[in-house]
């Protein structure tokens, strides 16, 4: 009996943090109670700062699950990482070992296949295409412009990752990497994960939850470049009212996008493909359950499933680096690019339109659905309280949707595999 | 370096040179196609616009509001409009409709008091 109950100590976690200190690997001893820190961290700021809850709860338990202490082996390890990154790991053609996973993974790398194989992202596009009206858009095309717009700041953050890389020793970024973490800047959290699941999986946690936060942040960040970018004449332009749309057009109008994008960038159809198909879901009318289904349910299941998984990948020796640094530092320079990108172009629209268009619209071009409206809406507001830029602003907003998954599809076709 | 080469690096790049001139040339065709797809995609827009409000002429129909009621005679045209003043003044008086002639009606700005634009902004933005 004297020996179970020893057994059974040597089986905890506690054993296995004291082994963690005699062994000297001092990155896992002393980075495993950092992430555990930062884990909390992050849970403060969903639960108590509404950081974009819905994700970031999941992302940080997940952290927090695969940071604690346990013995390499042990059958209660819920996550290895290793297994999808480490080319110890990898099959020699530097393919996932499935059988590997399947057979001695845990619940969570399980879940995680999910996103490695790349079937999260687009489910959850689904289910943002069934909640998306693409109406304002439809009634204004000029406005999707700024939504191409608001992608300059993903190729400027490409463009600052590769010069990092180069300039400050300890950060790794080759293009694979610059482009992940550029994609940022399209402040699209699934197309996000999706392009660095393919190009740089060791950095998708830093990336995940560099592009939740600045999401959240997106009322904080975006303002003063606004301010800094625009008159208060500009601001206070009051915009023509919205001509309504038909339902024909509303049906049409996801039909027509897949195929223009499957034509012409065929690597972004996935997304793009399932983004349309919920849109269509939703106006068609006929699908009523399949489109309440996506946008709630199969959503939230994903959710869960995607937030976690990501969380967990992020264990000391991949989170704790200069690397994380890095991206966190380019991940702020893509949104404020991306905004002033959009806002530009705003800008020269509405001298072009003889001032009838509110540069403050192509701001929202950064996707960030609705969130990025939303703050036109309130800018716009404060110089003119008659200014009501909401409608204008999703225009722009779903467009940015659009051009950040476009984006995401040249960076695929040109870096991946 | 061509973009084929840095990918073949397949890590940091060797010098700042090359970092702008492999930054550059993506930054150049990515712009270039994703302009490119939502140019079209506009131009769709643009066409289906043209195909499908072609038959749609009728003036849309703006909510005013029932300042000055009543004082001269309103020609046929804007029968719904009146219509609707009508029910509004009705329902507002307490009244029937049939008590009521909307003789004249003219359309003011949006002259509400502060609080109730701030009210109803905040409730619009709580939607959000």
């Amino acid at each position: 009996m004297f020996q179970s109950l020893i057994n059974f100590a040597q089986s905890t976690g506690i054993a296995a943090l004291v082994d963690m200190f005699r062994s000297g690997n001092w990155i896992e001893a002393i980075g495993t109670p950092i992430m555990i820190v930062i884990a909390c961290v992050l849970l403060y700021l969903a639960i108590v700062k509404k950081f974009e809850p819905l994700l970031l709860l999941p992302i940080a338990f997940g952290m927090l699950i695969t940071n604690l202490p346990m013995f390499k082996g042990a059958d209660a390890i819920v996550m290895h990482p290793e297994f999808f990154t480490d080319p110890e790991y990898l099959k020699p053609d530097g393919h996932l070992d499935m059988s590997l996973i399947l057979g001695e993974g845990g619940l969570l790398d399980l879940l995680y296949l999910g996103v490695k194989l790349g079937i999260y992202p687009p489910l959850i596009f689904l289910g943002v295409g069934a909640m998306t009206d693409f109406g304002p858009l439809i009634s204004n095309p000029k406005s999707i412009l700024l939504g191409a717009a608001a992608q300059f700041g993903v190729f400027f953050t490409f463009v600052g990752a590769l010069l990092l890389g180069t300039l400050i020793p300890g950060i790794d970024f080759g293009v694979k990497e610059a482009a992940s973490i550029g994609i940022i800047g399209g402040a699209d959290g699934p197309t996000a994960i999706y392009v660095t699941k393919t190009l740089a999986s060791s950095l998708l946690p830093a990336i995940a939850i560099a592009a939740y936060s600045y999401m959240a942040l997106i009322p904080v960040i975006q303002p003063p470049i606004m301010r800094l970018m625009t008159t208060k004449k500009e601001r206070g332009i009051v915009m023509e009212q919205l001509r309504t749309v038909t339902k024909t057009e509303k049906i049409i109008f996801p039909i027509v996008v897949t195929i223009v994008v499957a034509l012409i960038v065929p690597d972004a159809l996935s997304l793009v493909g399932m983004l349309m198909l919920g849109n269509l879901a939703k106006e068609s009318g006929a699908v009523d359950r399949i489109a309440k289904t996506a946008q709630n349910e199969l959503m939230n299941i994903i959710t869960i499933f995607l937030g976690l998984t990501v969380g967990a990948t992020a264990t000391a020796a991949n989170f704790l680096s200069m690397n994380t640094l890095g991206i966190i530092a380019l991940g702020l320079i893509a949104f404020c690019f991306s905004t002033a990108g959009g806002l530009l172009l705003g800008k020269i629209m509405c001298k072009l339109s003889g001032g009838k268009i509110n540069p403050l619209i192509g701001a929202a071009g950064v996707s960030a659905v609705p969130m990025a409206a939303r703050v036109a809406q309130v800018e716009g507001q404060k110089e003119n309280p008659g200014n009501f830029l909401l409608m204008h602003a999703m225009g722009p907003n779903v467009a940015g949707v659009i051009g950040s998954a476009v984006a995401a599809g040249v960076f695929l076709s040109m870096f991946a595999g | 370096m061509s973009i084929n080469e840095a990918l073949e690096i397949n890590g940091k790049l060797p010098s700042v040179a090359d970092a702008l001139s492999v930054g550059g040339q993506v930054t150049l065709i990515g712009l270039i196609i994703v302009f490119s797809v939502l140019i079209i995609l506009m131009c769709v827009l643009v066409i289906m616009r043209v195909i499908f409000t072609k038959n749609d002429k009728k003036p849309e129909i703006v909510k005013a509001e029932p300042a000055a009621e009543e004082t001269a005679v309103q020609e046929e045209d804007d029968e719904e409009l009146i219509a609707v003043l009508t029910a509004a003044v009705a329902a507002s008086l307490n009244t029937s409709t049939y008590n009521l002639r909307i003789k004249s009606f003219k359309r003011v700005g949006n002259n509400a008091p502060a609080w109730n634009k701030a009210g109803l902004n905040e409730t619009i933005n709580s939607r959000f």
